[in-house]
């Protein structure tokens, strides 16, 4: 340890001593280093859709409990799970009573480990349940090696330290954004969010029936096509080219669990958005 | 059949809204502009002050000790959320795992002990007044502490742990301890951040490194991101999200060196740098 003699800050040795974290050049210096680690390079990320595939009940979730039973016998999965109508009715009271987006992030979260818990009693047969998010990021590649899968809550841990939007209230990081920051950082094979479309379209399938699939597709291409909606949290197109690991996702039909089946053998049988 | 019953009507259990929620894509900017309104300030009489782990903390009981009383001064006036940096023992962390490969979101966890040891330290030096070291898991407490004691400790990392985004440029954590303790404030609609530091406020260069930086005693966070400093004050995230906040719509950087700042800024006094949203 040494004292500066003009900021009379006391340093510890290292590369980033005495210099301000906020410094541009010192942080594009920080990607000169090693190739960044990969924690779980041999498994998959697959985000079960909350209102699209788990709210449908026994009619869409038994087939797909079956796919991913199937799957386990071959790949290692972590399984994240959305919200879906309930998330949607406690913002709708939430919003009402005038809470903050904070809030409404910490209150969604209760909803996806429900579902979270629904779809660990369907997988408990195969040895795969939902963790508890206290200790899941900490405890995940000793979880993995024992079972050939778990279930998280697809929802981010920030809760109360949710961001503000940029328009109106509701939290920008939900459960697609959770699974994609667990792939990423984990450093997984490939993230796949399964939903009940076949993919993005040119407009929303549900009122255009002419609308287009688009099979494959950048962050930039789609960015400028300015959709008036997506099937995923808009906030990937921010974190994907960012991603240092993972950088594509792949939008699967779960209605259809032969897609999933496929996805995982590497298959393009969805949309596929690109990084770059 | 119970009067129950009688009244129980599903489609008027949401409101017009709720129902859009439930049926529409939160992607929906129409939606989402629906969404926007009054927020409640939960939290209105709350300070949230954050204590430099760097630039104040690091320095030892020159710099921390003469603080730590004035804070002690001000609780009979002021509530306090006091949170901490992580500073020179994260730099040493962040390095060793930049030269390992480790992801971001591990370098998260790392700062985070750093700013947990911070807030343990802080919280030892006001224990005598019974001020509370509060973990995230409790922060349902924290309005009770405030109440009671008027001031609680936390550690400012938000606690994204591996959930942590990567940069835009580099590996280190864009979410530090700047974010954290003002994502705090802004969702708790406190009265006031105010970031402790070691420099008079925000100036053009590093003045540590720059004779010819100059002061700035105000500014807005646009024009300040569109200076595009070499370096910053806070965290640029704290400028981004200011920007897009319901109610803590400015922050203040203040030279917590200089004893009798903080009461001041406390107290509302134009004192070290205002940066405003707009």
């Amino acid at each position: 340890m040494r004292e500066d003699p003009t900021s009379r800050r006391h340093h510890v040795d290292s590369l980033l001593m005495r210099e301000s974290l906020l410094d541009k050049d010192l942080m594009a210096a920080t990607d000169e280093h090693a190739p960044v680690v990969r924690m779980l390079a041999d498994a998959h990320v697959v985000k079960v859709g909350g209102r699209s595939i788990i709210d449908r009940g026994r009619q869409a979730l038994f087939p797909l409990a079956a796919a991913l039973g199937r799957a386990l016998e071959e790949h290692r999965l972590i399984i994240g799970t959305g919200g879906g109508v309930r998330s949607r009715h406690v913002f709708s009271i939430g919003l009402d009573l005038g809470l903050p987006t904070g809030v409404l992030a910490q209150l969604a979260i209760a909803d996806a480990l429900g579902n979270a818990h629904i779809l660990g009693t369907l997988l408990a047969p195969y040895g795969v349940v939902a963790i508890p998010p206290e200790i899941f990021g900490h405890l995940l590649p000793f979880f993995l090696k024992g079972a050939p899968g778990v279930i998280m809550n697809g929802d981010p841990p920030y809760s109360i330290w949710e961001h503000p939007p940029g328009i109106g209230r509701i939290p920008p990081h939900r459960t697609d954004a959770g699974s994609y920051l667990t792939a990423e950082c984990f450093g997984c094979k490939s993230l796949i969010l399964v939903k009940d479309v076949d993919g993005l379209f040119d407009a929303d399938p549900a009122e255009h029936p002419e609308a287009r699939l688009i099979r494959e597709i950048d962050v930039a291409e789609l960015k400028a096509m300015d959709l008036a909606s997506l099937p995923f949290d808009e906030v990937l197109l921010d974190l994907l080219p960012r991603g240092r690991l993972v950088k594509r996702f792949q939008i699967i039909n779960g209605l259809h669990p032969e897609r999933l089946t496929r996805a995982l053998a590497g298959e393009h049988v969805g949309t596929i958005v690109h990084a770059d | 059949m119970n009067d129950f019953a009688d009244d129980y009507r599903p489609d008027q259990l949401l409101s017009d809204l709720g129902k859009r929620l439930v049926s529409g894509s939160l992607t929906d900017r129409q939606l989402l502009a629906q969404t926007a309104g009054p927020v409640q300030q939960l939290l209105p009489d709350a300070n949230v002050v954050k204590i430099g782990g760097q630039s104040v903390i690091d320095r030892g009981g020159k710099a921390l000790l003469p603080l730590v009383e004035e804070i002690a001064g001000n609780l009979a006036q002021h509530q306090m959320i006091l949170g901490t940096g992580a500073g020179t023992r994260a730099r040493h962390a962040y390095s060793v795992a930049l030269d390992l490969g480790l992801p971001t979101g591990v370098m998260s966890v790392l700062g985070t002990f750093v700013s947990m040891q911070n807030a343990r330290m802080l919280h030892y030096l006001l224990a005598k007044h019974g001020i509370p070291f509060i973990e995230p898991v409790q922060f349902p407490q924290l309005p009770l502490y405030l109440v009671e004691r008027r001031a609680v400790v936390f550690f400012g990392m938000p606690p994204y742990t591996f959930w942590q985004q990567n940069p835009a440029v580099g590996r280190i954590p864009p979410h530090r301890t700047d974010t954290g303790s003002y994502l705090v404030s802004e969702v708790f609609g406190a009265r006031s951040m105010i970031y402790v530091k070691d420099e008079d406020g925000l100036y053009t260069a590093d003045p540590k490194k720059d004779r010819n930086a100059t002061f700035i005693p105000r500014i807005t966070a646009g024009e300040l991101l569109a200076l595009d400093l070499q370096d910053l004050v806070v965290e640029r995230a704290v400028l981004e999200l200011m920007q897009n906040a319901q109610h803590r719509r400015s922050i203040r950087v203040i030279n917590g060196l200089v004893p009798g700042n903080l009461s001041r800024a406390l107290a509302g006094e134009d004192v070290g740098t205002l940066i405003t949203a707009e």
